[in-house]
């Protein structure tokens, strides 16, 4: 061989005679990358399991079309929800550590609105319609959810509403400041698009009765939803002037605003600090009162959504903290003040806030001339069948089904937070076992592994990782991304868009929006502050900073599969592309452990 | 053509645009800065057509110009001082791989103590990395000597460094003579690769080659060198009729009948000059020879030059510790065991950026003339000392005994 090396033979400098790709230096690994989605927090927290990062990644690349289909899979009325959602996904954002949450409730709503504005309709998630029926009591949100997802599941549903118009809470509750009227009956027209029958008048044990659904549905799903307030239980109750909150809300809906108002006087006083309080009282508010809240804790502690608390406070409601009423004073039996009662604040109760004591002798009299109570709601379950419930709630298993029967309940008839967002998601998880059932698999021993395949950390069942090809399903749902996790060092702080308001001098004056919403720039810069915690984004951090150039861009990436694919002929695994992966998606396991494929 | 008032820096970053470069990878160091800053603006304008990276450290700066000259592209650089020796690995990689990149170092005394001041020794410290180097006196010769390089480098496949003095060149505006572009294009093709890196056609480059090979590697490297040393006069005579400035490996000055010689690099060399002239004027046969190319070092030119005159005087801003000034020690391996070769002094003077002022090369004449040689290894010139241990202004052996007595 000697001779053949001569100077003038050689070339300028040394190479190799073949590709080195004959030498596979993965055989040297003993740690193998593998990619691997796991949960962000918003989507685990969210409990109708929206896929919040991938919903905000398609809002970001401007194909909302993408991110509607996304966000529609599993909530039917994101114009909704986008208004008056408590976002706990905000709450459980990782970009809270590292600068300001994201303001997902916004992008939501200019999305659904986006929606309506365009006209898009939802079609089945299953090409063939069974022959079964399922009656869905009561159409609020909880119901009007079960039966949209059990319409793109190919059933027929029926939904019986005992009020002159569906929307339950949300056309009678909620006031048109936060959801406007107009907005409700188009994201309703979803149902009409997916063939849902609703009956209105139509009171179960009244206008139908039990035994008529056991006979003619396959399935039923309750959900009446609470509509009883608690009595305060004080001298004077019945005096002229005192109204429940809920009596208050929906007279006024149903359009008897201006007499409710002449008979309101000037003085109102609003006793609660949940969100009904809220609503009663900037209502009163519209109504051009002087509103003062009671409430028997602190503001830290009151139950509402702070935005809503801060806006009603705001626009000019007055707030007494730690008071509870002990009298209601009348002349001539109608209201013309409270007695209210100082509290301290004992050690915490069950809930974690701290119980409210009452200071002998500090009472005191506010004068009123009208009380509007907002302490808490009951279920009303006249109609239902005595063994379905029990004094508060209908008792159902982590399905949602009531004694194994063929029946489900959802909503805030049972026992869960009474949100918009949990009613949405009780609905959803009794059409997904209602499928279940009406295919005879939901006592069986698949329910459980399609429960595993579905479920995320905190209990959330998502309706696209039901449908969807398992095979195809590249999310742990059993890990959520913690931002300790993430590698913030390719992040840069960027303030959270806040949102248009009108004044709040202004928005007294009417019942219109308080806020018009994201217009595009707002809703694209929103989006795009998105970490995409645990989920790859293809920012090519990977591809650029292999050093054996093993990871490789996969053309074949259709949005289903991972946009990188790694080389583990020639990875060495030095783990370089996992300390540099910015959102935990890259993760080493052992070589020969049997993980990551 | 036309007429800029430049600094150093800017004569740099003029002549590497000139030169097309086409991927600059630098890390910002005083008294470099200007040179990539002027060359980031002039990519941010559109001005130059090149591939501008940013990089986290001089070794990442010269690793990523070794990737882009490996693809093919003409790459450049600028450093300086503890920039420079925290590149050294890669200046072997650079040398040994045989790219042709150009980097200008500005000449920055190290540290400790910190400096910021001129001095070579940053430079020399590099000279078995197998760098061309020049040495240049003014801003013109900056901006020449950069087009020039990429010429001579490309053609015998060795990288080249540029080197001016801190300060007294770097941040020093002089007027400048900018080429036309489409001159420099005709004097200055685009660079062909004899071998790049290929992606449809991959191999391994800078192979490992076991003891049967790797000797005639470096072999061809030092013949390169040799072939280095023809290239940078002819290119230097091109540049010369096409432009009007000529360049070779030495430049003298007085030399032929001159009885004694300074040998001076870099910006000494023009207060050397006036000297010369004002000692001339007074009929001393005094003259004076610049080293512009150290690397190849031009053995040949300095025989040529020096053999047959009494008395060579080397002036070294820099220092190899436990040794000598550096281009003194390499004059005398030059001249050693050739007939007629002179008596060699070697001064230090200047280290650290002090001023070498006409009176300190006066006092460097004025010990040369006063004998007929040396009487010690190294003269330091303008040490500040105790009166016994000072420098003796004239006859040293003299003085020196006197103290002893």
């Amino acid at each position: 061989m000697t001779t053949a090396i001569r100077p003038e033979s050689l070339p300028p400098m040394a190479i190799t005679w073949d590709s080195t790709r004959v030498n596979k230096t993965g055989s040297w690994r003993y740690l193998r990358p593998v990619y691997r989605d796991k949960t962000p927090p918003c989507h685990a927290g969210c409990p109708t399991t929206n896929e919040i990062e991938r919903v905000l990644y398609w809002v970001a690349l401007g194909d909302l079309d993408r991110a509607w289909e996304i966000l529609t899979a599993e909530n039917p009325f994101p114009a909704i929800t986008g208004r008056v959602c408590h976002h706990p996904c905000e709450s459980r954002c990782n970009r809270g550590r590292f600068d300001e949450a994201v303001g997902i409730r916004e992008v939501e709503r200019f999305l659904g609105d986006w929606a309506l504005r365009a006209g898009k309709r939802v079609e089945p998630l299953v090409p063939k319609k069974s022959n079964k029926r399922v009656a869905v009591v009561g159409g609020g949100p909880a119901g009007l959810a079960c039966a949209y997802h059990l319409a793109r599941l190919g059933h027929a549903a029926t939904v019986f509403e005992a009020n002159p118009e569906p929307g339950g809470v949300l056309r009678y509750g909620i006031p048109n400041y936060r959801l406007p009227k107009s907005v409700l009956k188009a994201e309703l027209h979803k149902l009409k698009d997916l063939d849902v029958e609703i009956r209105t008048n139509a009171r179960v044990g009244q206008d139908v009765s039990w035994d008529e659904l056991q006979r003619q549905y396959d399935a039923i799903f309750v959900a009446t939803g609470v509509w009883k307030s608690l009595p305060l239980r004080v001298p004077g109750e019945d005096l002229k002037g005192v109204l429940s909150g809920l009596q208050f809300l929906k007279a006024l809906h149903q359009g008897q605003g201006q007499p409710l108002s002449e008979e309101l006087g000037e003085r109102v006083v609003v006793v609660g600090g949940g969100n009904t309080a809220m609503d009663v009282a900037r209502t009163a508010l519209r109504l051009g009162k002087r509103v003062v809240i009671a409430y028997r804790r602190t503001r830290a502690e009151m139950p509402a959504i702070p935005e809503e608390i801060e806006e009603a406070l705001a626009e000019g409601a007055e707030l007494i903290e730690r008071v509870s009423p002990t009298k209601i004073l009348g002349e001539d039996g109608r209201v013309v003040g409270i007695e209210l009662q100082k509290m301290r604040l004992g050690e915490p109760d069950e809930s974690g806030r701290r119980r409210p004591v009452p200071i002998e002798g500090s009472e005191f009299v506010l004068e009123a001339d009208t009380v509007i109570t907002a302490i808490g709601e009951a279920p009303d379950f006249a109609g239902l069948p005595e063994e379905l419930h029990d004094e508060w709630v209908v008792p159902v298993d982590e399905w949602g089904r009531v004694l194994r029967q063929k029946v489900f309940a959802g909503g805030d008839v049972i026992d869960q937070p009474h949100t918009v967002v949990d009613a949405l998601a009780s609905g959803k998880r009794a059409a997904i076992a209602i499928d279940l059932f009406l295919k005879g698999k939901l006592d069986r021993k698949e329910a459980d592994e399609i429960r595993r395949r579905i479920e995320l950390p905190q209990g959330g069942l998502s309706m696209r990782r039901y449908v969807e090809d398992p095979g195809a399903l590249l999310l742990d749902n059993t890990r959520i991304v913690e931002y300790e996790q993430l590698n913030p060092a390719y992040f840069q702080k960027i303030a959270r868009t806040p949102p248009q308001e009108r004044p709040p001098e202004a928005r007294v004056r009417d019942f219109s929006e308080v806020k018009p919403g994201f217009d595009w720039d707002e809703a694209l810069r929103e989006a795009e502050r998105c970490l995409h915690c645990g989920v790859c984004n293809g920012c090519d951090n990977c591809f650029v900073f292999c050093p054996d150039l093993a990871v490789t861009r996969n053309a074949g990436a259709d949005g289903r599969g991972y946009p990188y694919a790694i080389n583990y002929d020639y990875c060495k695994g030095c783990g370089i592309c996992v300390q540099e992966c910015p959102r935990a998606v890259l993760e080493l396991v052992r070589e020969g452990s049997g993980e990551g494929g | 053509m036309a007429k800029k008032v430049l600094m150093g820096n800017h004569a740099v970053s003029y002549g590497a645009r000139l030169s097309r470069v086409e991927v600059i990878a630098a890390y910002p160091i005083t008294p470099q800065t200007q040179v990539v800053e002027e060359l980031a603006e002039m990519c941010a304008w559109g001005d130059l057509n090149a591939k501008f990276i940013k990089v986290e450290s001089e070794h990442s700066a010269m690793a990523a110009c070794i990737g882009a000259s490996a693809t093919g592209a003409r790459a450049f650089t600028a450093t300086s001082s503890q920039g420079l020796l925290l590149m050294h690995e890669m200046l072997h990689w650079a040398a040994g791989a045989r790219l042709p990149i150009v980097m200008a170092n500005i000449n920055r005394a190290l540290a400790p103590p910190w400096s910021i001041w001129s001095e070579q020794t940053d430079s020399l410290a590099q000279r078995d990395t197998g760098w061309l180097q020049f040495y240049c006196e003014s801003n013109q010769e900056v901006l020449d000597t950069t087009i020039q390089a990429f010429k001579i480098s490309e053609r015998v496949l060795l990288p080249a460094m540029i080197i001016l003095d801190a300060f007294f060149l770097s941040h020093t505006y002089e007027p400048v003579e900018v080429p036309a572009q489409e001159a420099v294009d005709e004097f200055l093709p685009p660079y062909k690769p004899p071998l790049k890196l290929d992606v449809d056609d991959p191999h391994a480059f800078g192979a490992l080659v076991g003891p049967d090979g790797y000797y005639e590697f470096r072999y061809n490297i030092q013949k390169a060198f040799e072939e280095a040393q023809r290239a940078i006069i002819e290119v230097g005579e091109e540049f010369g009729e096409r432009f009007g400035r000529a360049y070779g490996l030495v430049e003298p000055f007085y030399v032929d009948d001159a009885e004694v010689v300074l040998v001076t690099s870099s910006t000494i060399t023009s207060t050397a000059r006036a000297v010369i002239k004002e000692r001339r004027a007074r009929g001393e046969r005094v003259g004076l020879l610049k080293i512009r190319v150290f690397r190849p070092f031009p053995f040949e030119a300095v025989r040529e030059m020096l053999l047959g005159v009494p008395k060579v005087a080397v002036i070294d801003r820099n220092l190899s510790l436990g040794h000598h000034g550096i281009f003194h020690a390499e004059l005398k391996s030059a001249l050693y065991g050739q007939r007629n070769a002179p008596a060699v002094f070697g001064f230090v003077a200047g280290l650290g950026g002090r001023d070498v002022t006409p009176r300190t090369i006066h006092q460097i004449l004025d010990i040369v003339g006063s004998q007929e040689e040396p009487d010690r290894d190294v003269y330091w010139i303008g040490l500040k000392a105790k009166a016994e241990e000072g420098q003796p202004a004239g006859n040293g052996r003299k003085q020196r005994q006197r103290v002893k007595a």
